[in-house]
């Protein structure tokens, strides 16, 4: 209707707005890629060190977010906490173990996130809102329980979750490991592509007989586990941990899934996008950094780029 | 001198002409009827006349004086009101705050004596003088409802009224309150333009009549002068020719059988048993319960009650995946709200009730489902070329496909409920969609469409189930049934004369 209203000229053909967003990706990739390789140091040792390890905090509870967002709710507020929350359990319990401690933090994790998928999933309450509290309660609970308290390991062990093999940081392994699930969920099993569906459009998995409750909930008990799985490696690799932790990754990562160009809107996406996304966040993140920009003016640019890459996507989805 | 008159109008959305060349003229105090079946242009003239859309061509004359309505503000200020389908109250607000709502000429300080005595006596013209003004609308009936927006339009100086098939969802007490309604305001000197279905009402209501046909003005009538069979041969006019296959019927046992089926508030004891390799066509207008019958039966109703089997089989009712698992397939007449998922590819699209039957311990066979995709694209007619290409690239016809491909297959042919299958779908598609049902039908499946397109009805049923405010008034086995019949029941003519 509104796009009847608009004069031809100014309406976008599906195809041609797909085409332009497409050259405009490439272009912008290109340039940063220029940018970044031209910058003194960029490719030194430490510098790619700081973007894997950048990378794979973050990127963790992207890939979680992503399930989230690709099933049409948009984004969770809570994995930040539960990243945090994530990391306190497995600091506490390792005096159980370390396989012990890591599988009930990832217990953890999935279980509060399921829990919110349920509730979002079974009774359509509104996911923001459902997050919001999820939030509150964890940074509740966790006040309580530890009367703030910062936590130190009870155990030993934690060198699995850090270091590096044959050059590489430990936690980078962690987390394309991450990727490479989170994709196989999607693309090759059933329940990835029903949430697929239901992102692309609840109203129609439900008149086909889907079963979308069920993935709604699924996808939160994923990104439930990738944000147990960050927490893990944020405690891993500073020995203690609070509430701090993990505080502003749901809007880091939230980031991360709009520049790979997964659709806020839901049904359109993949978690090698949010790889992509969450790389260039951090490639430009360090190439400002290296380039001696204050940190006040590296969140300033990064904001932008983050804008203009969401208006841009916004652009190409309007029918 | 007319009050308003449109003079060679056409409008074009894209490719397709909705209007051609139309010339009409209403007079002050005339309350004009526009019939014509679904996409013969009528909801796009008034939306033209009320300024929500511009027209490609032609003249607007309001007084005799050309004027180019520019936004539906300017309608308004014009004295031209649109009372929509959906109503544009605020439900949890009062009779009084809705009355004045949106109203650009209450000043921001204003005496509320005034506006409360104006509203009051625009009510009493509607007959809600017993109305009182702090009752949230909410609280109101539709029919009332109405009427409410009826004032609403006399307290912004409205000349011309134009309601866009006011009765549609209201019982027959509430229907003659609006006719009491329009009847007073036609007194005041007021000019009514009246869409309906409802031929019983044109002749009850309306002083003169305009039929549309495929976008084009058949012809003005005075309604004192024409009958209803004169008005319907006006409003159908060209024949049945080769848009329908033409076929043999070959009912094999039933495939559906339907006992006192309860959908609250609107259908009542609904019973059927239809037979594979047939279609059974439920004809009825908006409010006849014919969707709500559909719907029902694929589990997509929280409410419905009664009993229902599918090829012998006891079938749960309220629950979408109980209904799939029983083979009993819904293909929505809103596709992009309910019926495909438009982000997601053609292939996708394909196989999306198929997961289950090709994954092994929740992981898919790939492989296996771009072969079924394949072979679904080839049996529906789609190239198999565009199986990667998103669904929302399709054309309305090739999307109505696509329904159907995800619909069939599988082992046994099952049981296929269609809602309107080819509306937004344009006419040659429209033969290949009737091509597939055919078909379909021949290979077993057991087609239930609801429609209320009459000449579909007619073309394609081999059993005509006709509907009116939730209730079948009669049963036409193939060839028993005529337009005239037809109409007749779903616009329950009976009861009108």
């Amino acid at each position: 209707m509104s796009a009847a209203l608009l004069p031809a000229g100014l309406r976008f053909g599906g195809a041609r707005a797909r085409h332009l967003v497409l050259a405009a990706r490439l272009v912008a990739g290109a340039s940063i890629a220029l940018f970044a390789l031209g910058t003194p140091g960029f490719t030194s040792p430490l510098s790619v060190n700081a973007l894997l390890n950048a990378v794979s905090f973050i990127g963790c509870v992207a890939v979680g977010m992503s399930f989230i967002t690709l099933t049409g709710n948009i984004m969770s507020l809570c994995l930040g906490a539960t990243v945090s929350a994530s990391a306190l359990i497995f600091l506490a319990s390792l005096s159980l173990g370390i396989s012990a401690a890591f599988l009930l933090a990832l217990a953890f994790g999935v279980a509060v996130t399921a829990a919110q998928g349920l509730l979002v999933g079974y009774i359509r309450a509104n996911p923001i809102l459902v997050s919001i509290a999820g939030l509150s309660l964890l940074i509740g609970g966790a006040a309580l329980v530890t009367g703030g308290q910062r936590i130190y390991p009870g155990g030993t062990g934690l060198q699995m979750f850090k270091g590096r093999v044959a050059g590489i940081p430990v936690e980078a392994l962690y987390f394309f490991a991450t990727v490479i699930v989170g994709q196989f969920i999607l693309s090759w099993t059933r329940i990835g592509r029903v949430m697929l569906m239901v992102g692309s459009n609840p109203r129609a998995a439900t008149a086909a007989g889907l079963g979308t409750a069920g993935a709604v909930t699924a996808a939160y008990a994923v990104a439930g586990a990738c944000s147990a799985l960050s927490g893990v490696l944020l405690a891993a690799r500073y020995g203690s941990g609070d509430m701090e932790l993990g505080a502003g990754y749901d809007y880091s990562a939230i980031a991360a899934v709009l520049v790979g160009g997964t659709s806020i809107q839901g049904g359109s996406g993949s978690v090698l996008r949010t790889l992509i996304g969450v790389t260039v966040i951090a490639v430009i993140e360090v190439v400002l950094l290296l380039r001696g920009f204050s940190e006040q003016l590296q969140y300033l640019i990064t904001g932008a780029i983050v804008l203009a890459v969401i208006m841009l996507h916004t652009v190409g989805e309007r029918p | 001198m007319p009050i308003l008159a449109v003079k060679g109008l056409t409008k074009r959305f894209g490719p397709n002409e909705v209007l051609r060349n139309v010339t009409l003229a209403l007079d002050a105090q005339e309350v004009r009827a526009i019939c014509g079946e679904n996409g013969a242009g009528k909801s796009t003239l008034i939306k033209i006349v009320t300024g929500v859309y511009r027209p490609d061509g032609g003249v607007l004359l309001v007084d005799g004086e050309p004027t180019e309505i520019t936004d539906p503000q300017h309608a308004q200020e014009l004295g031209i009101a649109l009372v929509a389908q959906e109503l544009s109250l605020a439900p949890a607000l009062s009779v009084l705050d809705n009355i004045w709502l949106g109203n650009r000429k209450v000043p921001l300080f204003h005496r509320r004596k005034e506006l409360r005595a104006r509203a009051r006596s625009a009510l009493a013209k509607v007959g809600l003088g017993d109305l009182s003004l702090e009752t949230p609308v909410s609280q109101l009936s539709i029919g009332r409802r109405q009427l409410v927006e009826l004032a609403r339009m006399l307290t912004r100086d409205a000349r011309i009224f134009m309601l866009d098939e006011p009765t549609a969802t209201l019982s027959d007490v509430e229907i003659e309150r609006i006719f009491d309604a329009l009847r007073a305001l036609r007194a005041e000197g007021k000019s009514i333009i009246y869409i309906t279905h409802r031929l019983g009402e044109v002749f009850q209501i309306c002083d003169t009549v305009s039929v549309l046909r495929n976008g084009e003005l058949v012809g003005t009538r005075r309604t004192q002068e024409i009958d209803r069979a004169q008005l319907m041969e006006l409003m159908l006019g060209r024949s049945m020719g080769e848009m329908y296959p033409r076929w043999e019927s070959r009912p094999g046992e039933p495939a559906l059988v339907v006992r006192n089926l309860r959908v609250p508030p609107i259908v009542e004891n609904f019973n059927l048993t239809a037979l594979r390799g047939t279609v059974v066509c439920l004809a009825g207008q908006v409010g006849s319960g014919a969707v709500e019958v559909l719907r029902a039966l694929a589990g997509l109703t929280f409410n419905a009650t009664g009993n229902v089997s599918v090829a012998g089989e006891p079938l749960q009712l309220r629950s979408a995946q109980k209904a799939q698992a029983c083979k009993l397939r819904f293909i929505s007449e809103d596709r992009a709200g309910e019926g495909l998922f438009l982000r997601l590819n053609v292939g996708q699209n394909l196989v999306a009730t198929r997961l289950a039957e090709y994954s092994r311990l929740g992981i898919l066979a790939r492989r296996g489902l771009r072969a079924l995709a394949a072979g679904l694209a080839a049996a529906i007619g789609i190239d198999r070329a565009r199986l990667r290409s998103p669904a929302d690239e399709l054309s309305g016809g090739n999307q109505q496909k696509l329904a159907f491909g995800r619909s069939i297959g599988g082992g046994e042919p099952g049981v296929l409920l269609m809602n309107e299958p080819t509306r937004g779908v344009d006419v040659g598609a429209r033969a290949e969609i009737y091509r597939l049902i055919r078909g379909l039908c021949e290979a077993g499946y057991c087609l239930v469409l609801a429609s209320s397109d009459i000449e579909e009805v007619l073309g394609m049923a081999d059993v005509i189930v006709t509907m009116y405010r939730g209730r079948q008034v009669a049963t036409y086995q193939r060839g028993e049934a005529d337009v005239h019949r037809v109409l007749g029941d779903i616009t329950h003519a009976v009861a009108a004369a």
